[in-house]
């Protein structure tokens, strides 16, 4: 089990963004010169597109303004300064409640997946009825929670999917590993849900989890399969694991399906065991810093004092990354505080920030051979340079998971990432406002699904 | 503290287009250093020529051209290089500083530099020598793989690229263990030319040569001239076997490589534009033939193991 610190020091203050998720921003509920405890309700927003803001320590607040958000923009936040005393809102646990009241909690709590949706909107999208819940453990940098024993972590995870079943209302779940995380499929080996048994089914050819819940006669499985990565992997595994392709403008609650993960079950466990809303993170602190560890911080603690709390940067610093040195958002200052969306923060050396030119496409092939979703990426940026989107759709660039292997292995040094990116937000932009103005009828986008009209 | 943004990827692999190109040129260093055992110092003299005229003409052709001077990046260098080491050693020195000033300025600027051309420079210059100066450039002996030994050495050699089968193997392993060069043109060049040969009757000891093996793993592979999509690259690689045997039964597997490999290049693009893959999930044609006969079977239920879903 991976060691996971506690950040003991408060920092000197807290920056909240109002807006931790995509959606609505969330309206203030407190003014410059309140006090606030720990666990207040900060921010919210009737809107259901948003999950609730709580303050993750106990203080006055100095000021509510715009400050900058570790995607890059910045956001009104609420900046508090922690106060000697831990005051503590009452904390109530909320056992045994009815569905439609646990997806109310999930949104109260303030829950939010990693990659930016509120929980409450995978579980209960609008419209759409969910039949199978999936637990996404497969990346490393995600496994974020403070657990005492393995077994616990297990544990946690199969009640926490029971939970995230019960708000969906969904009959099927699954937690979905890593083949080569040995010490999470031993955890779950061998644990008994209900008095079964459970068994870890690595995913073998083409059989996808429907075969397994067959297989296996549960409704609640374990299955492990190969690393994927990537920012937009959510069809991708979709379509992995349960054999359902996503359609364009679409995602995968429109085909029954809801993607959660490790921090977000964890934290409606908590938020239901123990009553704390999401006010605290794990993340794993890598790269040029004095002792590189996992560390549980306040949500609103800055970069530049979980750095310090990792022993401070070793040497001068050269970038600071958030999420990841593979698709991560570089940040212009270490003043960002940790969110709710935060996973990972890497720094690197001056020395170790590439400065490289492009060239001309060589055709080396290079990125068609690494690419985990059969494109050709040399291709597709060669017409979204030139602006040639139409051509860039045929060539099934959404299917692109952005994962940046391709900008990686080119010996040209494209940026390839970069240009199919781009790519793709002019493609989903031209079709953004296409259902407002355009009847249903006469419409024709090969979207099967019953989202978009 | 200043700290740098970019878009991402922030760490990318240690690969440049410059350190390929001189890996190449490093790799063929053993040949042209035994062919001097076999031709004597006249070899040096040949490759040294086609490389300065190669630096020469990228450089005059740029700095007419007002463009970035890119001689550092090794790739005229390795066009010299290769057009000296498939021109027989006798010629005159003219003949391959003709053949690199055509393979430079014609073969690659004039199509638009790397990554733009349609044939390879290095087979273009020596086509054109062959048409121009057929009686100069007709090699004094041609190969025949009789003994073991002679894939290290090969006595009957011709060019350069023919001096030693095993050594340009070797070279081509550690490129294609460093991922520099392609496995799959390679495999499927030389899979299809010693099958096709052996069923026509060609004794393997004219297949087998220095030239087609230089051949297989430095000129098919070369980037710009072949396919990009995984299958469309295994394809060229068979119909680049095809041409060659064409050629080669019917004259000699030297010139048949050249001739093979050129018109090869032709099609490469038209393969690239018809193998680009689907998009993930899309059955092949022989699954949906497998499925809807699997939908015809009676009683299936029994066989649901086998049908997924």
């Amino acid at each position: 089990m991976t060691n996971v610190y506690v950040m003991e020091k408060i920092p000197e203050k807290i920056i909240i963004p109002l807006k931790q998720h995509d959606g609505c921003l969330c309206t203030p509920l407190v003014n410059k010169g309140d006090m606030v405890s720990m666990g207040q309700k900060i921010g919210e927003c009737e809107c259901y597109d948003s999950a609730s803001i709580h303050s993750s320590v106990c203080g006055e607040v100095i000021s509510i303004e715009e400050a900058a958000n570790p995607n890059g923009t910045k956001v009104n936040s609420v900046i508090i300064q922690p106060a000697e005393a831990v005051e503590c809102v009452d904390l109530t646990p909320v056992k045994d409640v009815s569905a439609s009241k646990l997806v109310d909690v999930i949104k109260d709590a303030g829950i939010v997946e990693h990659y930016g949706t509120p929980t409450h909107k995978v579980l209960r999208p609008e419209g759409k009825q969910i039949d199978t819940v999936l637990i996404n453990a497969t990346s490393s940098e995600w496994i974020g929670g403070h657990y005492d024993t393995s077994a616990q972590y297990a544990s946690q995870m199969i009640d926490a999917l029971k939970l995230l079943m019960k708000a969906a209302g969904a009959s099927k779940g699954a937690v979905v590993l890593r083949n080569d995380d040995l010490e999470s499929i031993n955890a779950f080996d061998h644990l008994r849900i209900d008095g079964k048994l459970l068994t870890v089914a690595p995913l073998m050819g083409k059989r996808k989890l429907s075969y397994y819940f067959k297989d296996m006669g549960s409704d609640i499985i374990v299955v492990s399969q190969e690393r994927i990565y990537g920012q937009k992997i959510l069809d991708l595994l979709t379509y992995n694991l349960t054999g359902r392709r996503v359609s364009f403008c679409c995602d995968p609650t429109d085909v029954g399906v809801a993607i959660c993960g490790v921090k977000s079950a964890k934290a409606l466990y908590d938020a239901v065991h123990e009553g704390r809303p999401y006010i605290e993170t794990v993340v794993s602190v890598s790269g040029k810093v004095n002792s590189p560890k996992k560390i549980l911080v306040k949500i609103g603690t800055p970069f530049k004092d979980v750095i310090d709390a990792c022993g401070g940067y070793m040497g001068e610093p050269g970038k600071l990354i958030a999420n990841g040195a593979v698709t991560g958002v570089a940040q212009y200052t270490d003043d960002v505080p940790v969110t709710k969306m935060t996973t990972s923060i890497t720094v690197l050396s001056a020395d170790e920030v590439i400065r490289d030119v492009s060239i001309d496409c060589t055709h080396c092939a290079r990125c068609a051979d690494v690419c985990p979703v059969d494109l050709i990426p040399s291709r597709i940026t060669a017409f979204a340079d030139r602006g040639r989107f139409d051509e860039c759709r045929q060539m099934n660039i959404l299917n692109c998971v952005e994962c940046g292997r391709c900008s990686a292995v080119c010996p040209s040094k494209i940026h390839l990432l970069q240009l199919i990116r781009y790519a793709k937000n002019s493609i989903e932009n031209a079709y953004e406002d296409l259902s407002s103005k355009e009847s249903p009828a006469n419409l024709k986008l090969g979207c099967g699904c019953s989202g978009g009209n | 503290m200043t700290f740098t943004i970019s878009a991402p990827p922030h760490k990318k692999e240690n690969i440049t287009f410059k350190k390929i190109m001189w890996a190449k040129v490093l790799a063929l260093m053993p040949v042209v250093l035994l062919s001097v055992y076999l031709f004597g110092l006249p070899a040096i003299g040949l490759v040294a020529a086609s490389i300065f005229a190669a630096i020469a003409t990228e450089a005059a052709i740029q700095k007419a051209f007002g463009q970035k001077i890119t001689i550092a990046d090794g790739h005229a260098v390795l066009i010299g290089l290769m057009v000296a080491m498939i021109i027989p050693p006798e010629v005159p020195l003219w003949i391959p500083m003709i053949g690199t000033v055509f393979a430079v300025g014609i073969g690659k600027h004039a199509f638009g530099g790397i990554g733009s051309y349609v044939f390879n420079p290095v087979l273009a210059a020596w086509l054109f020598l062959s048409l121009a100066w057929g009686s100069i450039m007709a090699p004094t002996s041609y190969p025949q793989t009789s003994a073991l030994f002679e894939l290290v050495l090969e006595n009957g050699a011709g060019v350069i690229a023919g001096v030693s089968p095993f050594f340009i193997l070797l070279a081509g392993a550690v490129l294609i263990f460093r991922r520099y060069i392609e496995w799959r043109i390679p495999v499927a060049f030389f899979v299809t030319t010693v099958l096709l040969a052996f069923l026509l009757g060609d004794s393997l000891s004219y297949v087998i040569l220095g030239v087609v093996v230089f051949g297989a793993l430095f000129i098919a592979t070369d980037t710009s001239t072949s396919p990009t999509t995984k299958n469309g690259r295994v394809i060229y690689g068979i119909v680049c076997g095809v041409l060659v045997v064409v050629y080669g039964h019917f004259a000699n597997y030297v010139d048949g490589t050249f001739y093979g490999l050129f018109l090869a290049n032709c099609v490469a693009s038209l393969i690239d534009n018809s193998t680009l893959p689907a998009s993930y999930g899309t059955e092949t044609f022989l699954q949906r033939k497998y499925r809807s006969i699997v939908s015809k079977i009676p009683f299936k239920d029994r066989l649901e193991v086998f049908l997924d879903d």
